[in-house]
């Protein structure tokens, strides 16, 4: 079976620094997968890692049966990825931005045209999209890049803290937006964070990273009933101490 | 291979126009400091050439012969307004003289005219009339100067029985040898010619490479500034095609920035009137000094490859960099590599420097445009050829640098950030 992602093994160092040591995880197509732990844990390493920005030092990391390394490539043409402080070119306006961004993966005037108009959609932007970027404000942003790296429908999506910095309101329809996108399209999503609430609500399953290790892994139910905690921060603090 | 190449490019140019720092600092402020550098310039002038018209001259005639009195009507017959001034001494009225408008005091002392008569050197004083900085002070003594140089002339002449042979025994008469040919134009007036060429190219060139730096390095910088750069990495877009999207953007920036600067040069060269000579309406085609399309095309192919090596440099340095400030001070220090070229050669040919300096000017890339855009008027196309294949050399190793770096995770790892150091809340 070929997985959408698949850790083996997987390891980096920085120098005398090991951001991720053994890491081994698989994602099935069309689910959302959380990896989630505190900071310095390897999150954004490991996404980082299947964006092929950046080269393992040990292991294997692939998307859909290619290599992040050697297909690095083919891999590109299946994701996007939503960094955790990511911006937009702020000179642009935000159609302009969605048409720069959606012209690598579009085949045609048509294709580009459907995409830049989900995208509207999906950013709930309307008219503000024709300002330029550097007068949005942090929540605005934040929702022209989720429906950047979701209007193209890629077979991967992976989001780093999709809702890094936003408020309640803006979190909100964020991760409704990822909920909706994943059940429409059948997107696979790999993202990574903070919030335990927002994990239970969008993962099916979730990774427990700590100190670059994989503690603990499985649905948030299932992690809960295994550790007898009432919420996967419970449950975190628990794998946590024995990590 | 290059796919998405269009894209990029037409990125860049609306990202780094629409840019503020860039629009004002590169286009339009250039595009203005010259014209009105031009326009302080054309007003100066005119104030001046008005103030002369209007100069008013004060003469003291002790002598009261005839040849002062010619002298003086020549004064008058001229642009001056001319004052007679009853006075025996210059002393006694210097302090009124000081406080009227009169600009310059010509005193012409007893027996002016019998010494002329006699054959013997006349001697008379001319006082200019101090007051500021201004342009009147120097020009209107100096007109009363050759006014009486004039004067002296026409009665050298007539003592000569018009005859110009007795009073300049000798003439010479000054040509040039161009290329093996023998012109009819005098070396003074080819070197004026040429002067404005061989400092206008180096100056130009150089301000075009600093400009493209600069942009290139606020192009790569500003996309780890905004973190715009991991997206764009994972893009389905070869990471060479980015950089030569940046390239290209930069490129063409920079010939805006430039543009806007050689109108804004051009109009402010406009406004100076140089000194040519009568005889400058001198066809450069005939005498073969007129840069040929051979010439043009050497100097294009060397600009662009410097060009383009300046670029990847500042794109190659400028990735390690964490902000744009931090990326336009790394690229800053390249600057005096630059400007070494332009500050010898903008008055020297580099054929007369000792061997050592001549070897390290050379080895600079930025030396060889310098050196291509002469070829027109030396013939040397083999140097300038040569140079064009070193820096194309230097240039595809830059490439291959720029290229290694942004294909690496390098480009996300490395970190040079320039802070202010951090002072202690008061």
């Amino acid at each position: 079976m070929v997985y959408a992602v698949e850790a083996e093994d997987l390891g980096k160092r920085f120098g005398d620094i090991v951001a991720l040591q053994g890491l081994t995880f698989r994602v099935e197509e069309g689910r959302i997968f959380g990896l989630i732990g505190p900071n310095g844990a390897g999150k954004t390493t490991s996404l980082r890692i299947f964006s092929t920005l950046l080269l393992p030092t040990s292991g294997s990391a692939r998307v859909f049966g290619h290599d992040v390394v050697n297909e690095a490539s083919e891999v590109r043409r299946l994701i996007t990825y939503l960094p955790e402080e990511a911006g937009a070119y702020k000179n642009l306006s935000g159609y302009e931005y969605l048409q720069f961004m959606g012209r690598f993966n579009s085949q045609n005037g048509d294709d580009l045209a459907k995409m830049v108009e989900d995208a509207a959609s999906i950013s709930g932007l309307g008219e503000r999209l024709r300002d330029k970027v550097k007068t949005y404000s942090k929540g605005m942003k934040r929702r022209l890049l989720v429906a950047r790296a979701l209007m193209n429908k890629p077979k991967l999506a992976v989001l780093d803290e999709p809702t890094s910095g936003l408020d309640v309101l803006h979190s909100h329809h964020v991760r409704g937006i990822i909920k909706k996108y994943v059940e429409e399209q059948g997107v696979t999503v790999l993202l990574s964070s903070h919030n335990m609430l927002e994990v239970e609500y969008l993962c099916e399953k979730v990774a427990l990273i700590s100190k670059g290790k994989i503690v603990a892994e499985g649905a948030p139910v299932e992690l809960k009933v295994r550790y007898k905690s009432s919420n996967l921060e419970e449950v975190f603090a628990e794998v946590a101490g024995l990590a | 291979m290059l796919e998405g190449l269009g894209n990029i490019i037409v990125k860049e140019v609306k990202e780094l126009i629409r840019d503020p720092k860039i629009l004002i600092g590169m286009i339009i402020i250039p595009m203005l400091l010259f014209p009105f550098m031009g326009l302080a310039l054309r007003v100066a002038t005119q104030t001046a050439v008005e103030s002369t018209k209007a100069m008013s001259i004060g003469v003291i005639d002790q002598d009261r012969g005839v040849y002062a009195q010619t002298l003086f009507e020549l004064f008058s017959v001229s642009n001056l307004t001319v004052v007679r001034l009853d006075a025996t001494d210059i002393q006694q009225i210097a302090k009124n003289v000081q406080e009227s408008n009169m600009t310059a005091v010509v005193v012409i002392p007893e027996g002016f005219s019998q010494n002329i008569t006699d054959n013997i050197q006349a001697k008379l004083n001319v006082y200019g009339v101090f007051r500021g900085a201004g342009m009147a002070e120097t020009t209107s003594p100096s007109t009363v100067v050759s006014l009486v140089n004039a004067y002296s002339r026409q009665l050298a002449l007539q003592k000569a029985g018009n005859n110009t042979a007795i009073l300049d025994p000798v003439s010479p008469s000054q040509e040039s040898i161009v290329k093996g040919k023998v012109v009819s134009v005098s070396p003074s007036v080819l070197s004026t010619l040429v002067l404005s060429q061989y400092i206008g190219v180096p100056i130009g060139i150089t301000v075009l490479i600093v400009f493209a730096m600069q942009i290139a390095a606020t192009s790569v910088a500003s996309e780890k500034e905004d973190k715009t750069l991991e997206t764009m990495l994972t893009m389905p877009v070869g990471r060479f095609t980015i950089l030569l999207g940046k390239l290209s953007g930069s490129t063409i920036a920079a010939a805006v920035g430039a543009l806007a600067m050689v109108i804004g040069l051009n109009y402010y060269m406009s406004s100076i009137t140089f000194a040519v000579p009568a005889e400058a309406g001198v066809d450069l085609n005939s005498i073969g000094l007129a840069p040929t399309l051979t010439a043009y095309l050497v100097l294009a192919a060397s600009l662009f490859v410097t060009l383009l090596s300046a670029l990847a440099l500042a794109i190659a340095v400028s990735s390690f960099a964490e902000d744009v400030r931090s990326a336009q001070a790394i690229v800053g220090y390249f600057y005096f590599i630059i400007f070494i070229p332009m500050m010898f050669l903008m008055y020297t040919d580099i054929s007369l420097m000792p061997l050592p300096i001549r070897l390290v000017l050379l080895a600079i890339p930025y030396t060889h445009p310098m050196l291509a855009a002469r070829a027109g008027f030396t013939g040397d196309y083999t140097t300038a050829v040569l140079g064009i294949a070193y820096v194309t050399a230097f240039t595809l190793t830059i490439l291959y640098i720029a290229a290694r770096v942004f294909t690496t995770e390098k480009i996300l790892t490395a970190r040079i950030r320039f802070r202010r150091p951090k002072k202690r809340e008061e």
